[in-house]
């Protein structure tokens, strides 16, 4: 424990990992909602919900998600929108939303792939018993995709997890953040930033493992 | 029960539905027969709307289907459909497949679901196969199931779009049994299907169609008499050779 008496900047890993898993958990979720709606907006029958979600799409995923960051940080307040009084809280919503939004577009992707992967006579005789869209949508044609996006899905909360870093630059005081601090401190630059990885890393390999484990219950379910 | 009155049909450049003119009654069971490509399935698949029509007029249970008013969910719930391909649904049960629609467009519960769906996988003879999945039933079991799932919301008018073709010949029986028992009860039946055995035993007519048009519409015994139409008459020949 002397190491702990020698740097008590320390502490800021496990705070700064806890915003990592924070941010993290809060917009893969959010990313989650987002995206399943918008993939329902691009199959859908009726063709302006479809625009909004091509549009959707083609935005967030065509420019860069430091820039969208950038945006919500310092365009935000000029529109009127204010995510927080308090200024630490404002960087936090602001990270949350614009890493919801960027990798929603990804999910989107992926779940309209799952969606329409979906055979089409699954979704007639759905509809033949009497089912509304809706309705079948829910009970027959989300249910099916879920399996065929499981994979994909996973990259894109790896990723989602790594991109948690930029929200750094917009004063979120997350883990890579915590590295340069103690960085900055201690002079311990390979420590400091090689300590960083290697908690990414026990972030994500686990996710992967999971998504294995998933991969495989899914595929005996049947 | 289904009354059709020159209704048209196009596939883009494709004139699938040339003006027919078809009528149903209750409790009747009328067999549509004819080449692939002729129209049969399309026909079956405007009763309840899975395919609109162009034009002309086709009512069902009283209700004009292609109005623009028409509640189609309402309308499907009294029209029972089975398909070549089964679709059971497979991730659920099979007993789940049969309550899904009860519970979920009638609103039953769980419990009066599930009674229903025993009753049902009963008269189609599987009650034992209530909790597997489909991948895991033969495509006979698969479709005797799909039968019990269409009847789950009590239909009044039953729709088999060539339930059989899918099948191997010691499968196709058993869901033939099925379906002659469900003619015997009186259920309105409108099938699409190649089996003659079964359109001369358990149906009241025999419709042939070619080309989009009925070209025969005859009693099922006259039918097999001896076919007023050369066309059917070839037809006939070809496949009872079979």
């Amino acid at each position: 424990m002397g190491i702990i008496f020698e740097f008590p900047d320390l502490y800021l890993f496990p705070s700064g990992l806890w915003v990592t898993i924070q941010l993290s958990v809060v917009s893969l979720i959010g990313s989650l909602v987002i995206g399943t709606v918008i993939a329902l907006f691009r199959i859908s029958p009726i063709p302006p919900l479809r625009w909004v979600g091509t549009g959707y799409v083609e935005l967030f995923r065509n420019t860069p998600l430091l820039v969208q960051l950038f945006f919500l940080f310092f365009g935000a307040p000029l529109l009127g929108i204010r995510f927080s009084d308090e200024p630490l809280e404002f960087n936090f919503r602001a990270a949350l939303l614009g890493l919801s939004l960027y990798h929603a577009a990804y999910v989107a992707e992926v779940v309209r792939g799952g969606l329409l992967a979906v055979d089409k006579g699954q979704i007639e005789a759905a509809r033949s018993l009497g089912l509304s869209y809706l309705g079948m949508l829910r009970y027959v044609q989300l249910p099916q995709s879920f399996r065929a996006v499981v994979p994909p899905l996973a990259n894109i909360f790896i990723a989602l997890v790594k991109n948690t870093s930029l929200a750094t630059t917009i004063g979120v005081v997350e883990l890579l953040k915590a590295g340069e601090l103690i960085e900055s401190r201690t002079f311990r630059t390979v420590e400091a930033f090689g300590s960083v990885a290697v908690l990414y890393l026990l972030l994500t390999i686990p996710m992967g493992i999971g998504v294995n484990w998933l991969e495989k219950r899914l595929r005996v379910a049947r | 029960m289904i009354e059709f009155e020159d209704v048209h049909k196009h596939f883009g450049a494709l004139h699938v539905l040339q003006g027919i003119d078809l009528r149903v009654a209750e409790r009747e069971v009328v067999v549509i027969i004819g080449p692939s490509g002729s129209g049969k399935s399309t026909l079956i698949r405007t009763v309840n709307r899975m395919e609109p029509i162009d034009s002309g007029s086709l009512v069902v249970n009283g209700t004009q289907v292609n109005a623009k008013t028409v509640d189609v969910n309402r309308l499907r719930r009294d029209v029972g459909m089975v398909f070549q391909s089964f679709n059971l649904f497979p991730h659920l049960t099979a007993a789940e497949n049969v309550m899904l629609a009860p519970r979920r467009v009638r609103g039953l519960s769980e419990k009066a679901a599930r009674e229903r769906a025993m009753e049902l996988l009963t008269k189609v003879g599987i009650p034992e196969k209530a909790d597997v999945h489909p991948a895991r039933l033969s495509g006979g079991q698969q479709q005797r199931i799909a039968i019990a799932r269409a009847l789950a919301m009590d239909p009044k008018i039953m729709l088999f779009d060539e339930p059989t073709s899918a099948l191997d010949a010691e499968m196709i029986r058993e869901v033939l049994d099925v379906m002659r028992d469900l003619a015997k009860e009186g259920m309105t039946m409108l099938v699409v299907t190649h089996e003659v055995g079964f359109a001369r035993e358990a149906s009241d007519r025999v419709v042939f169609m070619d080309a989009g048009r009925i070209i025969e519409d005859s009693p099922t015994a006259e039918f097999f008499a001896g076919a007023k139409e050369e066309r059917a008459r070839q037809f006939l020949g070809k496949v009872i050779k079979h």
